[in-house]
């Protein structure tokens, strides 16, 4: 069995500075790591591997600038046998569709692929858009906030995972192949590479693919390919400070009404 | 507001960068700096479950060949993985024991034992289920090496040792996990114009009847380690227990001495690194007189004079690495290709010894530095900076060389032999 994992590298920080000009992240000095949904995504696939009797190959994909092979040796010494970075100029300046259809010829390009795990979403970009539109790019299954895979079973043609909603969990079956987009529950802890690991994820193999290799129109991909787009990036100002009411409840109803009055809010 | 991130990894391989990542990440999650300083205040033995933590990311001894059970990792990798120990524990304990003391030392030991210790000691300490480590200090030999007392004589097949070693690092900790020691002994006469002649060295079990371990002592810092020491009455070792070639000792203990202070000076920086950081944090924080401590000069040229000196030792322990993997890549070289080696010994020795003053001074000073800066919390050991003054006062006092013996080396190799001062 085959699966992949697309895996995202994310500047190291919750405070993302945007170049208010190109409307982009500012990478420069900003440590970079695997982004933490992707991280659980291949955990899973690993785990799943471990628990199959089947051979399984997992191989982890990702599109970026060179410097995104940290990710991906990352991944390898986590356990992903192999790794695939999508690196070319065409490929810059991507949106999530753009992204989408990079990411879908090259899972089209590896081929006979049986589960595409992605994270829910990415922690800088953050649109949760990309696995669903991998989905639909290959025409197959999409699952999302899935939090874990109960099994994945080829003869029957089916993959059973468990998925988070508002009010609980659902067991959903889907058929194969599919793309799963994974979400960790809270206290989630990714393993950890230990140095044998790391030293052994030298020996594996980390292919480059350009557009060269994924073929098709140089419109498709990148800031050409983008359907979308960026009139202007900003950071939403500080909200203000709210008023509280200590009241008992009919009189709050009724403060709050003269309050909104007051603000021309009704 | 964001933590203070004073590391810059860019110049490391790939491989490097994930070593970092993994201590972090487990640290993160088993060895937080709260435990550090608990552990820390509880006192010795060692936390077994540290132990083995350390063990599992693969992190004892890399420096041992692949084919006797290392990663066969160079010295260049090795002080990432020190400097990141002493990074995440600056009270110097886990580095000491684990890096100075278990790799250095047993690295050495390894390259000179046999068969049958490499299999029974050096394999299980890499798995963290022995302890190994050096016995050269006695009542009448610190700094003075040479000085010892201890004798060895052969009877048979069989050597019988007689002797004293004080201060040794994880005494307690080798009679919980088992394991062995290192131990120098004299197996000739005193020659007393060449006193370190006849020096042999032997692995000695520390099981092995008439060992006498004895009572811990109270140490100023780095508590969660024991150091205590051991009486040998008639402590028979097997031919086979000797290290490397009778009467070598000597040269053996300065290789020996070195791997582990290449060690400390790596474990060094990260113990700065991580004092300067948690210092930035609070004197960010911190206000008086309106403003944050951060902004008055009085408080931040000297933490920017500090972390230069930082990444200067940095830079001299990377440099010291690289010196360390040649000397050891050209072993042999000259009996194979005639060509010279790069470096003599004693000239790795001399910056060996520059790092080994340098960086543990500056740690001291740095904590002593951050507990002015922080006043009162500074004092309190909620704080890193007491408990990492305490520990790395130990490698400026005399583990693996006192202050002063650095300096003779560095003189002895910049002024001239002329001038050893006790010649
Ligand atoms: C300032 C800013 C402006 C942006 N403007 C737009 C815009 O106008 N229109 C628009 O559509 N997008 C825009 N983006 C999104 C940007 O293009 C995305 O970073 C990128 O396309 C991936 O989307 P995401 O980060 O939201 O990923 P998500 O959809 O949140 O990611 C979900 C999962 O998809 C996978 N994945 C995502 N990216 C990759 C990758 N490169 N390689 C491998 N796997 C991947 C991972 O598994 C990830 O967990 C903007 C982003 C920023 C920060
Ligand atoms: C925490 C700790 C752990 C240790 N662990 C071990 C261990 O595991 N194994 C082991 O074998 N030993 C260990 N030691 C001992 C260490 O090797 C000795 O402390 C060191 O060799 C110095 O010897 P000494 O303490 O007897 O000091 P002394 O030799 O008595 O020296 C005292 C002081 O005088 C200075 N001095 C000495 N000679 C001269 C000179 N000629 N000129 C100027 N100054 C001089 C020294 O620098 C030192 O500051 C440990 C020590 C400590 C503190």
């Amino acid at each position: 069995m085959l699966f992949v994992v697309l895996v995202k590298q994310v500047p190291d920080t919750t405070e993302v500075e945007v170049d208010e000009e190109t409307g982009t992240i500012i990478r420069e000095g900003v440590p970079s790591v695997l982004n933490a949904f992707d991280e659980f995504a291949l955990n899973e696939a690993i785990d799943l591997k471990e628990r199959m009797d089947e051979d399984v190959e997992i191989i982890a994909v990702s599109m970026g600038p060179p410097q995104a092979k940290d990710a991906l040796k990352k991944c390898l010494a986590i356990g992903a046998d192999s790794a695939i970075l999508l690196t070319d100029r065409v490929f810059a300046g991507a949106d999530t569709w753009a992204t989408a259809v990079t990411l879908g010829r090259a899972v089209k390009k590896i081929g006979d692929v049986d589960v595409v795990f992605a994270g829910q979403e990415a922690s800088d970009g953050n649109t949760a858009q990309v696995g669903p539109e991998v989905a639909a790019q290959l025409g197959i299954s999409q699952l999302t906030f899935v939090a874990d895979i109960e099994k994945v079973d080829k003869e029957s043609g089916h993959i059973i995972c468990k998925k988070e909603t508002d009010e609980g969990h659902v067991r959903i079956k889907a058929e194969l192949p599919a793309v799963i987009a994974c979400m960790p529950e809270p206290g989630f802890e990714p393993k950890i590479p230990n140095v044998r690991d790391i030293m052994k994820a030298k020996k594996k193999s980390l292919d480059e693919w350009t557009f060269e290799d994924l073929g098709g129109d140089e419109e498709e991909y990148g800031l050409d390919g983008s359907e979308s787009v960026v009139i202007r990036t900003y950071s939403p100002p500080p909200k203000g400070e709210g008023i509280k009411i200590e009241e008992k409840p009919e009189i709050a109803a009724e403060k709050i009404i003269e309050f909104m009055e007051e603000e021309g809010l009704l | 507001m964001a933590r203070t991130k004073l590391s810059d990894d860019r110049d490391l391989t790939e491989e490097q960068k994930l070593f970092k990542e993994s201590i972090n990440d487990w640290a993160e999650r088993n060895f937080p700096l709260e435990r550090v300083i608990r552990i820390n205040r509880e006192g010795h033995p060692f936390p077994q479950d540290i132990v083995e933590g350390l063990a599992e990311l693969g992190l004892i001894m890399v420096t041992v060949p692949e084919e006797q059970g290392g990663m066969g990792l160079t010295w260049s990798d090795q002080i990432v993985i020190a400097e990141q120990l002493g990074y995440i524990d600056p009270s110097i304990a886990t580095a000491a024991g684990f890096m100075a003391v278990e790799t250095g030392w047993g690295f050495t030991i390894n390259r000179y034992a046999n068969e049958e210790i490499r299999e029974r000691y050096i394999k299980p300490a890499i798995q963290g289920d022995k302890f190994v480590g050096i016995a050269t200090t006695e009542p009448k030999g610190g700094s003075d090496v040479a000085g010892f007392e201890s004798t060895g004589e052969k009877d048979g097949d069989e050597w019988v040792l007689n002797g004293e070693k004080t201060f040794i690092s994880g005494v307690e900790e080798c009679r919980r996990m088992g394991g062995g020691y290192w131990v120098n002994v004299r197996t000739g006469p005193k020659i007393p114009e060449a006193p370190h002649k006849n020096m042999t060295a032997f692995f000695v079990p520390i099981d092995t009847d008439g060992v006498q371990p004895q009572e811990p002592y109270d140490d100023a810092g780095r508590g969660s380690l024991s150091t205590s020491g051991f009486i040998m009455e008639d402590v028979r070792i097997p031919d086979e227990y000797m290290l490397g070639e009778e009467g070598k000792g000597f040269y053996y203990t300065m290789e020996g001495v070195d791997n582990a202070r290449i060690l400390i000076g790596a474990s060094s920086v990260g113990v700065t690194r991580r004092i300067l950081e948690e210092a930035a944090d609070y004197i960010k924080e911190r206000e008086t007189f309106g403003r944050p401590l951060a902004k008055y000069e009085g408080i931040q040229f000297p933490f920017v004079e500090r972390y230069i000196e930082l990444e200067a030792s940095d830079l001299m322990v990377k440099k010291v690495a690289k010196m360390q993997d040649q000397r050891y890549d050209e072993e042999g070289w000259l009996e194979r290709t005639g060509k010279a080696k790069t470096y003599k010994p004693t000239e790795i020795a001399k910056w060996i010894s520059m790092i080994k003053y340098k960086v543990p001074h500056l740690a001291k000073d740095t904590a002593d530095d951050a507990m002015h800066w922080l006043g009162a919390a500074g004092y309190s050991s909620e704080y890193i900076f007491e408990t990492a003054w305490r520990g790395v006062m130990s490698y400026c006092v005399g583990a693996e060389g006192g202050a002063n013996i650095q300096k003779l080396v560095i003189a002895r190799e910049t002024l001239g032999k002329d001038y050893i001062p006790y010649k």
